[in-house]
């Protein structure tokens, strides 16, 4: 935690500390007796112990509910009901010599029409969801290091007013702007297609924000030698600054592809064909036609949710900095 | 001369050019959007009355939206269920607090033994419920369980923090249509395996409250309402106090007074015996004035009118969501007897499909997701940034933890809390659309229907552009009061 500090320009983070040898003294003087000592141990062991057991039953708390949703997803549909969370079996299908949860299969397998008699084409909303949010990541991370550096290293008239500006925005809710950036997409005939998901993702104020402020803790320097060495403001931004804020620009794809792998509001309003929908709506539509089948809607759930939680898992340095950077001013 | 005066030009270019994409994204989706939201919030423009069939001319229409919106009681009704919603606000920046506060303990203990005793305990607390199991029936449950804690502990032991504020963020990390999908399942009355656990307390509650007097029971209210008028007594008193002291202006306390007052009104309409209410408030009015007479008989207020106006209404409104659900508590007592006489006794609730229990249900999921939410990784760290020396001075002076937290924690973390709860304001006034579209439809009567679930429905749904447009422009009037508010006080309190 204490690395998100060293980013943030102009703020020490250092307690004015005592020297070492001072310190040493002062802990020497205030060496508590023997007896005293112990028993303090022993309470630091109980304390440490009660915090495990609390900290222990909160997360208990927070990952039973993926528990019941693993398990109900390999069960078979008489047994969902049921008090008890483990399967008594598990159905499974061979596919490549490895042995798959039969619902699993059931939830790709849309030409099966005993199960599966709507035709849902899971494999396509996760294919989808992928592509739309990739796109809208790759472009909105680069319009918003690109802004960010116009407000960060670039000096021109006006650029301080622009930024708040910029700020101010963020303030707005959302919501105002659906209904007429509907009708935009209707008027560009973007209505049920990838683009309209897409270009209205690429553009964002809070991107620019983050950026700039990861381009400002770079040293002011570099440009400069960078300019005595006759790079063009491409070459530098191209070259120096971006490769340099590569932790922000991370942390900036992680929240942007998240945000638009999630994104329910507006693919809700844009998408009418079924081969178009990305995974929420896929998931909203397989829940209201087969509301039933809670197995196979668990198998699908699992699906969604497992690779957030391992790309959580595995990026977490990258985001708890980003969240903590972004709310520094907002 | 000339040579920087082209340089500046290059530079102005340079700017502009990398700013150009965005720009222009910006004026089509946001600054485009906002004025035709604008003109649509006051035109009549209906899909219904203008389409290809029919095509009535769309013209302004004043402020004929706004007065209809006013005058049409859903709107108030989904503006409270929206308020009701965001009660939990309080709860949950609390938790978050709570988990941060916990989190940034020092989980080592300091000695590398007994870390190692500590993992043994994990082992042997795992194992010990393994033998038990062996001998029952449903042994794969308990199993899975205990395996699940040991593993807990296992992690917790050897990752400390990172392995705990993992597990914590994960559900806001994976929040969605997935995980909604998934609580939705999760309160299905029948096959969910939330009733499934509760029905086991339920039917021996139901026998412990059969086999007492009613009336002990119902006595319930009657404490409830004692509860709450201590909770005002507690918060005015410290409104008092900070008003004399003069971190607090009168206009935030009289405002802040109003919202510790408002439950013990609301008494007298919610509670089924009047009388109770009617105590509360009379209970109430005296802490009240009691208190006016210490803070007249005091100095004289040197605050100015609005000081501390965002602490104050953050006291206070937290204090008042207390208050709420110890009335509804209350309540809850009074109709216990009754509803446990009934032959199937108590129970457990139909969550989503219930009209009352809709929203405290969203609320639960809403729980779940927020303890380890954003707000716990700002506490974080704020947590670390806050000055050791207070601390060991503090020691010292042989402060209690509690006497700490409030003396030294609280206050370090005020502008972080301040951050939290308008950004939470801000959020919680948009928010519910996505919930409501996925778990109930707005439903059941319009009980999960918010503001922007209104907006939706209005203008994707039913196709009245600018009726939903007003409404989200009454919506952003709500949200500017906020952000207002905010800057005009937020800055104040930050430096403070």
């Amino acid at each position: 935690m204490s690395t998100t500090n060293t980013i943030q320009p102009g703020q020490s983070t250092e307690p004015a500390s005592i020297p070492p040898d001072a310190a040493e003294m002062e802990k020497l003087l205030n060496r508590p007796p023997a007896d005293r000592r112990r028993s303090r141990a022993l309470k630091n062991y109980f304390s440490v112990s009660l915090l495990h057991l609390v900290l222990g039953a909160i997360s208990l708390v927070m990952v039973l509910p993926f528990v019941w949703m693993l398990l109900t997803s390999i069960k078979p549909l008489g047994e969902v009901g049921s008090t008890n969370w483990i399967p008594s079996t598990v159905d499974t299908v061979q596919k490549a010599g490895v042995p798959v949860p039969r619902n699993y299969v059931d939830v790709f397998d849309y030409n099966n029409p005993d199960i599966n008699h709507r035709g849902i084409q899971f494999a396509r909303f996760y294919w989808n969801s992928i592509f739309v949010a990739a796109w809208a990541t790759f472009l909105q991370v680069m319009t918003s290091a690109m802004a960010a550096y116009s407000f960060a290293r670039l000096k021109w008239p006006g650029r301080d007013r622009m930024f708040l500006l910029y700020l101010s925005t963020m303030m707005l809710p959302g919501l105002v702007m659906m209904i007429p950036n509907f009708q935009i997409m209707i008027s560009m005939g973007l209505v049920d297609t990838f683009t309209g998901l897409i270009v209205p993702a690429a553009f964002s104020a809070f991107g620019t924000f983050l950026m700039r402020q990861f381009m400002l803790s770079i040293p002011q320097s570099l440009d400069e030698a960078a300019e005595i060495d006759g790079a063009g403001k491409w070459r530098l931004f191209w070259d120096i600054i971006l490769p340099l804020s590569r932790p922000g620009l991370i942390t900036l794809t992680i929240f942007t592809f998240m945000g638009n792998y999630n994104s329910f509001f507006w693919p809700l309003v844009m998408l009418r064909s079924e081969a178009k929908y990305t995974l929420p709506i896929g998931l909203l539509f397989f829940d209201s036609s087969q509301g039933q089948a809670t197995h196979l809607l668990m198998a699908a759930v699992t699906m969604s949710v497992v690779p957030m939680i391992v790309l959580f898992v595995l990026l977490q340095k990258y985001l708890v900095k980003g969240i903590q950077l972004g709310a520094v001013k907002g | 001369m000339s040579s920087s005066r082209s340089r500046t030009i290059r530079n102005v270019g340079a700017g502009v050019a990398f700013l150009m994409p965005n720009l222009l994204g910006f004026l089509v989706f946001t600054l485009v959007p906002l004025v035709f939201s604008m003109v649509l919030a006051f035109s009549n423009w209906d899909l219904k009355l203008h389409n290809q069939y029919k095509n009535n001319s769309i013209h302004f229409i004043g402020l004929d939206n706004f007065i209809r919106l006013i005058n049409e009681p859903n709107f108030w009704k989904f503006l409270g269920n929206t308020l009701y919603l965001m009660l939990l606000m309080p709860f949950a920046i609390a938790a978050s607090l709570i988990a941060a506060i916990l989190l940034s303990k020092d989980l080592r203990g300091g000695s590398r033994r007994m870390w190692a005793t500590l993992l043994l305990t994990a082992i042997m607390v795992g194992s010990l419920l393994l033998l038990m199991a062996t001998g029952q029936g449903r042994s794969g449950m308990v199993i899975m369980m205990a395996s699940l804690v040991a593993s807990i502990f296992i992690g917790g032991a050897l990752g400390g923090q990172t392995v705990y504020r993992t597990l914590f963020y994960i559900p806001n990390f994976t929040a969605g249509v997935a995980t909604m999908l998934l609580w939705k399942h999760l309160f299905n009355p029948q096959s969910g395996p939330i009733n499934s656990v509760l029905r086991g307390p339920l039917v021996s509650l139901t026998d412990v409250v059969r086999q007492s007097p009613s009336s002990l029971i119902q006595s319930g209210l009657w404490v409830s309402a004692g509860l709450i008028a201590l909770g005002a007594w507690f918060g005015l008193r410290r409104l008092r106090k900070a008003w004399s002291d003069g971190d607090y202006g009168s206009n935030a306390v009289i405002l802040s007074a109003v919202f510790l007052i408002l439950p013990a009104v609301l008494a007298i309409f919610w509670s089924p015996v009047p009388l109770v209410g009617w105590v509360t408030l009379a209970a109430t009015v005296c802490v009240t004035l009691w208190q006016l007479v210490i803070a007249i008989r005091g100095r004289d207020f040197h605050g100015r009118p609005w000081d501390g106006v965002g602490s104050s209404l953050m006291t206070a409104t937290s204090l008042m969501s207390l208050q709420l659900v110890v009335l509804g508590l209350g309540i809850a007592c009074y109709h216990l007897p009754a509803m446990a006489a009934v032959s199937d006794g108590l129970t457990p609730p139909n969550w989503l499909t219930d009209y009352d229990w809709a929203k405290p249900a969203m609320m639960l999921m809403g729980f779940w997701g927020a303890i380890g939410s954003n707000n716990m990784l700002l506490y974080l760290a704020a947590l670390t940034n806050v000055p050791q020396e207070l601390y060991e001075a503090a020691d010292i002076d042989g402060a209690t933890r509690l006497g700490k937290f409030w003396n030294i924690t609280w206050p370090q973390l005020a502008p972080t809390t301040f951050f939290i709860v308008v950004m939470g304001v801000i959020s919680g006034l948009q928010g519910g659309f996505e919930q409501a579209r996925v778990m109930t439809q707005g439903g059941p009567a319009g009980s999960t229907t918010t503001l922007s679930y209104m907006i939706y429905s209005q203008g994707f749904e039913i196709g009245r552009l600018g009726y939903a447009s007003a409404v989200s422009w009454m919506l952003f009037a709500m949200v500017l009061v906020i952000t207002l508010f905010n800057w005009k006080f937020g800055n104040k309190y930050v430096n403070d």
